[in-house]
């Protein structure tokens, strides 16, 4: 069907939200055109093309694009499609070339999409074909970057990057903080993981504190029944520090708090998280300490968030140093991505401790990650019921406190919901 | 074959492992493998280290008793659905020998029944076999699946 304004605002009112938002077909390519098409899109992390000619491909909602890193060290995001006949330029997930050539007729494009070379121009000669004209070049799209993370936009007049990311910019800055020289780079190989439900439904999850403990109840036992058999001077195990917290209380989520901000962005998290009673590696912290001074290093190893939401496709555990990328395929289907982050100046056991944590908790594996998706799963089922057209979020509301820049309530609030559907309409209405 | 290893009886352990995974038994499936036994799944073809580079499993008995509980545990959304599969293995290779330990490879086709959904998997296991109090046991198991970089759903059990 087609949605009006109108229509668009009805799916989202402030207690409830109808179940079209999550599978009607129709709403998922406005998603598309309209949330995509005008948000700040994750591409990927520069390090990922830390020299000349190095790309990554990837699809931008339903769009093949490629980042690229040029001769001049510029990063570039290009519609992978060639300016000839439309055939997609580049097929590796990632490489290095000196230019790209198209398998089809031979064109060539430079490092920063301009069309280089046509075989046999002649037969173009008087016939209004202009080579210098950049649709036939793999077109540039926007692209601006934060900390080393690329983000693209089809939006012609976007705001800022930093001005987008509001306050959220801080968890994405303590991230790289984290690393003694400042800076991370991404390591230790991506996860691809397919959900079978919409893509917001893996949104709505992160920050919802109502679900680990009933979700992550087998895990949480089986761990803790396990450990209970060990002999006390049994070595500590990094696992028995990153499991059982996904059985805290609703007290101890409650306490976490949630912090939204405009365009969709929030953090659980801030002071504590079901990261923060994570040991200290001494290397690293000497690491920190010699890089930042004490105050400054526990300034920055305080400041302990669980899940970032970078609305709507990036979502970052600085604790942690992993990411996750949502890639939305179709209603009911969207593949997430796990990356790692090296913290640059750490030793090695921080990276180890990253990669442990994505295969415990995110891997397809893993015994976290299946729990949470079948609860996805079943609520893209239950939704085709005619019991009810409605999905409720509540949970504190009216009780948001409004810091200016700033939504806060706390852990085990709706907030998170409220804040993404605020910027969810703000997009879907906005007819260009 | 020279030395104390017998393909026949590499060939039973393999079936009987393959055994306790169609029918979801880890209990049993555990007692398969020695206590500084590992598991691992790459995501990538020729992947070299587990512990450097993300993989879709890499436990150790730590995990696999973790894991072991959990597959029983009655409140597992995941596992609310049956898990039937059945293994094939074929072209078992020993590749290396020791006294009492041997390297085996071999191919692998596995039938999944989950969710409403069958889907096949396959590739190559590679095995890490050992004799120890006159039993043989598994001491590393890789699975390599063919598909091991695409974008997979969920995997409940081992393969």
């Amino acid at each position: 069907m087609h949605y009006s304004n109108e229509q668009i605002a009805e799916l989202v009112q402030p207690t409830r939200l109808h179940k079209n938002v999550y599978i009607d077909p129709d709403v998922f390519d406005l998603e598309m055109q309209r949330i995509w098409g005008n948000a700040w899109i994750y591409i990927g992390h520069d390090s990922q093309v830390a020299n000349a000619g190095d790309y990554i491909t990837l699809n931008y909602g339903k769009m093949p694009v490629v980042m690229v890193r040029d001769r001049n060290e510029q990063v570039h995001v290009l519609h992978n499609r060639c300016g000839h006949k439309g055939a997609k330029v580049v097929d590796q997930p990632c490489g290095r070339v000196g230019a790209f050539r198209c398998c089809y007729h031979g064109w060539t494009f430079k490092l920063d999409g301009t069309l280089a070379g046509v075989p046999h121009l002649s037969g173009y000669e008087g016939t209004g074909f202009d080579k210098s004209d950049p649709q036939y070049s793999m077109q540039k799209i926007t692209s601006a970057s934060h900390r080393g993370f690329v983000f693209a936009t089809l939006n012609p007049n976007p705001p800022d990057l930093r001005t987008w990311m509001g306050g959220a910019a801080d968890v994405m800055d303590n991230l790289c903080d984290r690393a003694p020289e400042g800076e991370i780079e991404a390591a230790g190989g991506v996860l691809r993981y397919e959900h079978e439900c919409n893509w917001k439904l893996f949104l709505e999850n992160l920050n919802d504190t109502m679900h680990p403990m009933i979700v992550h109840q087998s895990v949480v036992d089986s761990a803790v029944d396990y450990i209970k058999t060990l002999p006390e001077d049994s070595p500590r195990r990094d696992e028995a520090e990153i499991i059982p917290p996904f059985g805290a209380s609703y007290e101890v989520f409650e306490a976490t708090g949630i912090t939204g901000f405009k365009y969709g962005h929030h953090y659980d998290g801030g002071k504590t998280s079901i990261h923060s009673n994570y040991s200290v590696d001494p290397d690293y912290e000497k690491a920190m300490i010699d890089a930042y001074g004490p105050e400054r290093t526990r300034e920055i190893l305080t400041f302990n968030t669980h899940n970032t939401l970078y609305y709507p496709s990036l979502t970052i555990k600085s604790a942690i140093q992993n990411i996750r990328v949502v890639r939305p395929v179709a209603v009911d289907r969207t593949i997430i991505e796990t990356w790692s982050f090296r913290l640059k100046g750490a030793p090695e056991s921080m990276l180890r401790r990253t990669l442990l944590y994505s295969r415990l908790i995110n891997a397809n594996g893993s015994m976290v990650g299946p729990d949470d998706l079948t609860a996805y799963f079943r609520v893209q089922q239950g939704l085709q019921s005619s019991g009810s057209d409605w999905v409720e979020m509540h949970r504190n509301f009216g009780r948001d406190e409004d810091l200016g820049d700033r939504l806060k309530n706390t852990g085990t609030s709706d907030l998170d919901m409220r804040t993404q559907y605020a910027a969810w309409k703000h997009y879907m209405m906005e007819v260009a | 074959m020279s030395g104390s290893m017998d393909i026949a009886e590499i060939e039973r352990l393999l079936y009987d492992e393959a055994d306790c995974l169609d029918r979801a038994d880890l209990d049993a499936w555990i007692e398969l493998y020695t206590d500084d036994g590992t598991y691992w799944m790459p995501v990538m073809p020729d992947q070299e280290s587990p512990v450097d580079h993300i993989s879709l499993f890499y436990d150790d008995r730590v995990l696999m008793e973790v894991r072991r509980r959990n597959m029983n545990h009655p409140r597992s959304p995941s596992k609310e659905y049956p898990i039937r599969c059945s293994h094939i293995i074929a072209n078992v290779r020993v590749t290396e020998e020791a006294a009492d330990a041997c390297t085996v490879t071999s191919n692998f086709h596995c039938l999944m029944f989950y969710n409403d959904k069958q889907t096949m998997f396959g590739g190559r296991y590679t095995h890490e076999l050992v004799r120890q109090q006159d039993r043989l046991m598994i001491r590393h198991k890789r699975v390599d699946l063919i598909n091991c970089d695409a974008a997979l759903n969920s995997l409940i059990i081992y393969l």
